[in-house]
């Protein structure tokens, strides 16, 4: 983890609001694993002032790049959407624990919804790689919100799609197509998306006694467990002490084993 | 060209220390930046007890700062001493460990137990957290209770005590007088603003605690007044802080009065922040020639 200091190659519009920024950054492309964020500096005046935290989502180490996808829908990400290719920025990185390998099936299920699929395009690729036969689930407002095809090429070896207004593929919930995923048998189910779509995800799960990796998001600051700010309240344990009933985001996660999670408290 | 500087007792390297609630316990940020080259940091409060914290969301960015109710998550003093001092104490930097108890009488008893804890520089007393109910507000409110807690602090220890004030009060320089009258050997400010931000659509407010304390670049000019009048107030020395994010943000309170300066949301944004300050601060002195950085407190002319 360093403060490492980057070029900007590329920052285009990719889907309705959605931006691909792609970074020159030799050290943190050397060292990310599929799950882990950065935080990088998206102004050098104080508006905005915090640093805006993101998941990679595709590492190309023979270029040195990381790519970052986001939703341009605050001051954060406008300020972001706004830096032209050429300019240098500073992105302080590998940031958190990212997802770990399916323990008990060589089928893993990844269900992405809206800004949450980042971090799945990246775990697709790699457990592609590693053999994996990969479902990647996706869920979105509508057609417009969908990603397009060519950013989620390889990732997995099943694409399947919803949406809210039926626009495109199934019309309805992606837990719908979850369900579907969870009766075929053995898997290893990981989450990225709003909040209340991963307690769902987690619930299906954790009835269906399916290991579950949920990568959490939660306002944050520092993005390196300084501030304690983006913390999660966790299933502590009877004999822990109370500092224990809330784990940062930012160091203890953002990856987190959904039994972990207090979702009634969340 | 002399950063060092003395404070209360204590023989810092420079003027420039980590300021609470923004270091933790310094350990996370020792890849990111050079902590001997600080002039101390400045431990997260502990509490006697462990304490959880406030529900999320605890932060919210607002115009040039942000908003927090983190609500003094921390492990409590005995865990502090078992699991976080041994790290803490190998660090070649200074170290004040800040303190807050709910009642008076657990001020002093932390004091106490810290005295025998070796390697302590000094001790910050927390008596301004806006993000807790009890205690807290109560006391950096009221220059009687400040004064109280200072007192049994002060009968408790004889390391520095470093009364940390509340900028949420009528007159600061009241309970700065108050909390220098029972033996404090320095006083810190400012601690954050209260304020909120609210999500019209749902109309709720952003942070689970509702409102929170407000830091950053925008709480300077309101922090460097304060310090200006305090420094006029008391004779302890000042102890500078709120949204100091450059040099030049440090010396402003440098010359307003302050002996020494914290640093503290910046590092949120910029992990090296401290040891940067503390090398535009020495380029400055150098370019200006000032040999000394002692000479510069307190020369602001009105």
């Amino acid at each position: 983890m360093i403060d490492e200091k980057v070029e900007l190659l590329a920052n285009d519009e990719v889907a309705e609001d959605f931006y691909l920024a792609r970074l020159r950054a030799s050290h943190i492309a050397a060292e990310v694993v599929p799950g882990q964020f950065v935080n990088i500096e998206v102004s050098a005046t104080h508006a905005p002032f915090l640093r805006m935290p993101l998941s990679v989502c595709a590492v190309d180490r023979g270029a040195d790049t990381i790519d970052l996808l986001y939703e341009n829908m605050g001051p954060k990400s406008s300020s972001f959407s706004r830096l032209r290719p050429g300019i240098e920025t500073r992105c302080l990185g590998p940031l958190g624990k990212g997802f770990s390998a399916p323990i008990t099936s060589a089928r893993a299920v990844l269900v992405g919804g809206g800004i949450g699929v980042p971090p799945m395009i990246f775990w697709g690729r790699t457990l592609l790689a590693q053999g994996v036969d990969v479902a990647l689930l996706v869920g979105a407002r509508s057609a417009a919100k969908h990603l397009p095809d060519d950013l989620l090429s390889g990732c997995s070896s099943d694409l399947r799609r919803a949406t809210d207004d039926g626009s495109l593929g199934h019309d309805g919930l992606v837990t719908d197509l979850l369900r579907e995923e969870l009766a075929r048998g053995e898997c290893s189910v990981y989450t990225c998306g709003p909040h209340a779509m991963m307690a769902a995800v987690a619930a299906l799960c954790i009835e269906a006694d399916v290991p579950c990796q949920v990568s959490l998001e939660e306002y944050m600051a520092c993005g390196i467990g300084i501030c304690v700010g983006c913390v999660v309240r966790v299933k502590n344990e009877p004999n822990n002490s109370a500092y224990d009933d809330y784990s940062r985001i930012c160091v203890d996660g953002p990856v987190f084993d959904a039994r972990h999670i207090s979702w009634e408290h969340s | 060209m002399d950063l060092s500087i003395d404070f209360a007792g204590l023989s810092l390297r420079n003027p420039v220390l980590l300021a609470s609630g923004t270091c933790n316990y310094g350990r996370e940020l020792q890849a990111l930046t050079d902590l001997s080259a600080l002039g101390g940091i400045v431990t997260k409060t502990i509490t006697p007890q462990p304490r959880g914290g406030n529900r999320p969301q605890r932060i919210v960015e607002t115009s040039a700062g942000m908003l927090n109710s983190i609500g003094l998550q921390n492990p409590g003093l005995d865990d502090f001493i078992a699991d976080k001092w041994p790290f803490l104490r190998e660090l070649d930097t200074p170290i004040v460990v800040n303190i807050a108890g709910h009642t008076i009488e657990e001020f002093g008893e932390m004091a106490a137990r810290l005295e025998e804890v070796d390697g302590i520089a000094a001790l910050e007393i927390n008596i301004s957290c806006p993000n807790v109910k009890a205690g807290g507000e109560n006391f950096a409110s009221n220059p009687a209770a400040s004064a109280a807690v200072i007192k049994g602090v002060r009968s408790a220890t004889r390391r520095p005590v470093i009364a940390k004030l509340s900028p949420n009060v009528t007159d600061i320089a009241d309970i700065a007088r108050a909390v220098e009258a029972a033996g404090a050997d320095a006083v810190s400010l400012i601690n954050t603003l209260v304020g909120m931000a609210i999500d019209i659509d749902k109309r709720r407010p952003l942070l689970g605690n509702i409102t929170g304390g407000l830091s950053g670049p925008a709480i300077k000019p309101v922090a460097l007044a304060m310090v200006w009048k305090v420094s006029q107030a008391v004779q302890v020395p000042v102890m500078g802080l709120g949204g100091i994010s450059s040099a030049r943000d440090a010396l402003e309170f440098i010359v307003a009065g302050a002996s020494a300066v914290q640093v503290g949301t910046a590092s949120f944004v910029n992990p090296n922040a401290g040891v940067e300050i503390v090398e535009e601060i020495r380029n400055y002195c150098v370019e200006r020639g000032i040999e000394h950085i002692g000479d510069l407190v307190g020369t602001l002319q009105v």
